[in-house]
């Protein structure tokens, strides 16, 4: 077990990687109730062509698996796991991403139990072609209630017109039609190929002593046994600029219209430590163009083409990253408009400046500060282990590291008219007030 | 600690070293009254949005930047009877910053600035910020109907009440909004901050003294202290109300209305969260388990308590072909729980289930505060977690039972994705 100990943020890491190849990260926090455990499989709604654990060739599953996978994760033989956790005081959850599943569960009591039935219930399937059946009509709820919502409507808008081969495109949860095609067998070999756990990592944060934590949970391990540790290969078709789609539009039956930018990146983005560099280097060049304390944000707000849903996100995981600036908008053309054109000028804006950066730098710290309140957000950042080894808490004297150069840089690689893209959602006109 | 500002002016110092930053929560509280509740969420827009010293969201937002990034917003509730106005700010405690900066003094400073020197000139507001906010209120109205699910519960409290100020949401109508001027709503504000029982609460790892003396020079004026009534009561009623609506959408919500006499820490309530609890808070309750699990109807189908006003709501997203299933699963549901159809097995773990949510409530600071004051709104003091818990531990089937049969639907909303 290593140990590690942020100074400056009073904060210490233990972290181990089992003979199982799973990688355990503990971080007591002593003074809260609560403990917190996430356990993370890499294996999200992207993953949909792979080479099955004891196949050779690759295969493409119907959209949506990932996630359905998740929900059937929680039936068991006898019951409920939520039961079991619920008697034990703890509540469950589990999310599916583009690019992970995590299951969690947070209690006050019972925590050795409660990480026990953790471990247990994901290392365990248990799938049978009733349950599989009976779950297509609660998920095909899911879906649609999605739907109606006009953000993540929005949001798979833009990625649509981005990534029109990639399967980041598709909807986590898959559609009505497609997650008819799913069966227990499908189930299995998904299970099978991606929930062995040298693709996983465990993540537990709150009250406890971490020696014995790390005991307990590395003989549950040593109880089970799995097949031998492989890589697993994974299949994303390529795509160019010209695959990008500049523009698309759908109506909805509400009454704002929303507006979307998306900038494509193109190619590798940078792998480890570099990367989380590059992510904040890109955060830091987002804020300053259209935060809150630029001119261009005054300016947008009181002409009244932005309001205060407006907002912009930098995104890097496995296979891709992209930009995103959006938000609700009287006049979606004008909208994409402006903010493309302030893109594409970034380099030359005079919102790029020191003074700025300093205020920018300042708050993005406290912001980071403030964040590390909550051990949820603390284990959802450390679970996605994009950047190699480094971590949220590496990321105060990055956010102090980088210099204006390096953002106009990036500014002019990153910002380019070919790998935009706009989306916007109009209200439905013939419905009735 | 509570000591008295001024009269009817509190503040509340919870000293504590669990978290990394300092939150401050001044809370404004008036009568609810359909006259102000539109002046009260507009007012929060706009004291959000600048100020005198600050004239400009650019100038207020790059203050707060300095302030390494201090969390700052305001928001409008009801609770029953009162409208709350809430500012709060929260920002990093100093020990973790390498420049050591008075931040939190400046913060401080920083709230006097906002609350006693608006963006006013002439007697009235910044026309041009005024306008601009209202404009916003506008398009916020709309763009919350958008969410459906939000949109179904609105129209499902018109249903439910009988008050016109019970019937709208906190954040007020577009009809009462038309009405406001920027030299009406100055008028208002300035009666606000004379009247409204304004309560503080600091918390964190703070130097009291220093806070205490800062506090004191916040020119607040005392006022009389009233207790308005708190928890709305229900009139008994014959009649239920139904409405059903379609919108061109892809799932419909079908909502429930229930009068109950659970009221927030009287006497039914420990019993009312097991009773809540059981029958569709939680993911082994009556509701979950027989709308989605079994009968694979929903993906959300919940329960949940408004203690302040004896309602109970029920929320399904459903397809309309299967709207009498789904009303009939409910309503059995609710037999079950009067005619005390549930285990001790379930009692038990609902008990485990409440004591967990309200602990780790407790890691959560925005949620100690709120807490903190609805107790003392409801109480006058605040209760330990356990005795609370100790009160839950203690709750018999009998009084669930008891407590369940005390529920009366009152009211439906069904919004359905058919467009004849």
């Amino acid at each position: 077990m290593i140990k590690k100990h942020y100074e400056q943020l009073n904060e210490t890491i233990y972290t181990a990687t089992l003979s199982n190849g799973l990688s355990v990260t503990l971080l007591p926090k002593n003074e809260f109730h609560k403990t917190y455990g996430l356990f993370t499989t890499k294996y999200g709604s992207i993953d949909n062509q792979f080479v099955p654990r004891d196949g050779k060739q690759l295969t493409l599953v119907p959209d949506g698996i990932a996630h359905f996978l998740e929900h059937k994760m929680f039936e068991k033989k006898d019951g409920d796991v939520f039961n079991v956790f619920g008697k034990l005081g703890a509540s469950a959850n589990a999310f599916t991403s583009f690019t992970q599943t995590s299951y969690l569960f947070s209690s006050t009591t019972n925590v050795d139990e409660n990480i026990e039935t953790l471990l247990d219930f994901v290392q365990e399937p248990y799938f049978t072609k009733e349950t599989v059946e009976k779950e297509k009509g609660i998920i095909s709820q899911e879906i649609q209630m999605y739907e109606d919502e006009p953000d993540w409507r929005l949001f798979f808008g833009i990625l649509g017109n981005m990534y029109p081969k990639h399967p980041l495109h598709i909807d986590i949860a898959g559609t009505v039609e497609s997650i008819k095609d799913i069966t227990a067998e499908l189930l299995h070999e998904s299970y099978n190929t991606f929930y062995h756990p040298s693709n996983m990592n465990l993540f537990i944060v709150g009250k406890m002593n971490p020696e014995e934590m790390m005991e307990l949970i590395k003989s549950n391990q040593a109880k089970k046994s799995f097949s031998e540790v492989t890589e697993i290969e994974r299949y994303f078709p390529e795509e160019t600029v010209d695959d990008i789609k500049p523009f698309d539009s759908i109506k909805m039956a509400i009454k704002r219209p929303k507006s979307i930018i998306g900038i494509k990146g193109i190619g590798q983005a940078p792998k480890g430590k570099e990367a989380l560099v590059y992510k904040t280097t890109m955060d830091l060049l987002l804020a300053l163009l259209v935060g809150p304390t630029s001119d261009n944000y005054l300016r947008l707000y009181d002409s009244g083409v932005i309001d205060d849903s407006f907002s912009y996100d930098f995104s890097l995981e496995r296979t891709f990253h992209f930009a995103d600036i959006g938000g609700d908008t009287k006049d979606p053309e004008t909208f994409s408009k402006v903010i493309k054109e302030i893109l594409l000028t970034a380099k030359m804006s005079p919102e790029l400046n020191e003074d700025h950066l300093v205020l920018i730098k300042k708050r993005m710290i406290g912001q980071v500060l403030q964040s590390l309140n909550s051990l949820e957000y603390i284990a959802n950042q450390y679970s996605q282990q994009s950047y190699g080894e480094a971590t949220l808490f590496d990321l105060v004297p990055i956010i102090e590291s980088i210099t204006l150069n390096q953002i106009k840089q990036v500014a002019e690689e990153f910002m380019q008219e070919s790998h935009m893209s706009v989306f916007h959602i109009l209200p439905k006109e013939d419905g009735k007030e | 600690m509570s000591i008295q500002l001024t009269e009817g002016v509190n503040l509340h110092i919870m000293p504590t070293e669990k978290y990394k930053t300092v939150r401050i929560v001044m809370k404004f509280r008036a009568p609810l009254d359909k006259e102000t509740i539109t002046k009260r969420a507009l007012l929060s827009s706009l004291i959000e949005t600048n100020s005198e010293k600050y004239p400009t969201q650019t100038a207020l937002r790059s203050e707060l930047s300095s302030l390494f990034g201090a969390s700052f917003g305001t928001s409008v509730t009801k609770k029953g009877k009162v409208h709350i106005l809430t500012v709060s700010l929260s920002v990093v405690n100093e020990k973790y910053l390498t420049m050591s900066d008075s931040i939190l003094t400046k913060s401080i400073d920083f709230l006097k600035e906002i609350i006693f020197n608006p963006n006013v000139s002439d007697g009235h507001f910044d026309k041009a910020t005024f306008t601009r906010e209202k404009e916003n209120l506008v398009d916020y109205y709309d763009s919350i109907a958008d969410d459906k699910q939000t949109y179904a519960n609105l129209e499902l409290q018109k249903l439910f009440f009988d008050e016109a100020s019970q019937k709208i949401p906190s954040i007020g109508t577009k009809e009462d909004l038309a009405e406001i001027t920027e030299t009406s709503l100055y008028n208002y504000y300035k009666k606000m901050l004379q009247e409204d029982q304004i309560d503080v609460y600091v918390l964190g790892d703070i130097n009291e003294k220093q806070l205490m003396t800062q506090l004191k020079e916040f020119p607040f004026e005392s006022r009389g202290i009233i207790q308005p009534e708190l928890f709305y009561k229900q009139a008994d009623f014959k009649k239920m109300n139904s409405k059903t609506e379609s919108q061109d959408i892809k799932q419909a919500k079908f909502n429930l209305g229930y009068t109950t006499d659970i009221f927030y820490l009287q006497n039914n309530y420990y019993a009312g969260q097991l009773f809540n609890g059981l029958f569709g808070g939680f993911p082994h309750s009556k509701l979950f388990v027989n709308v989605r699990e079994k009968e694979s109807l929903a993906y959300y189908a919940s329960s949940s308590l408004d203690t302040f006003r004896g309602m109970m709501i029920v929320q399904t997203g459903i397809d309309s072909k299967k709207l009498d299933q789904v009303k009939e699963i409910v309503t059995l549901q609710l037999k079950e729980m009067q005619i005390g159809n549930f285990t001790e097995e379930d009692m038990d773990q609902t008990k485990q289930m409440l004591k967990n949510q309200l602990l780790q409530s407790e890691d959560n600071s925005g949620a100690v505060i709120e807490r903190t004051y609805s107790n003392q709104l409801a109480k006058n003091e605040v209760i330990r977690i356990e005795e609370w818990m100790k009160r839950i531990e203690a709750v018999t089937k009998e009084e669930i039972i008891e407590v369940a049969n005390r529920v009366k639907l009152k009211a439906t909303f069904f919004l359905s994705e058919e467009v004849k």
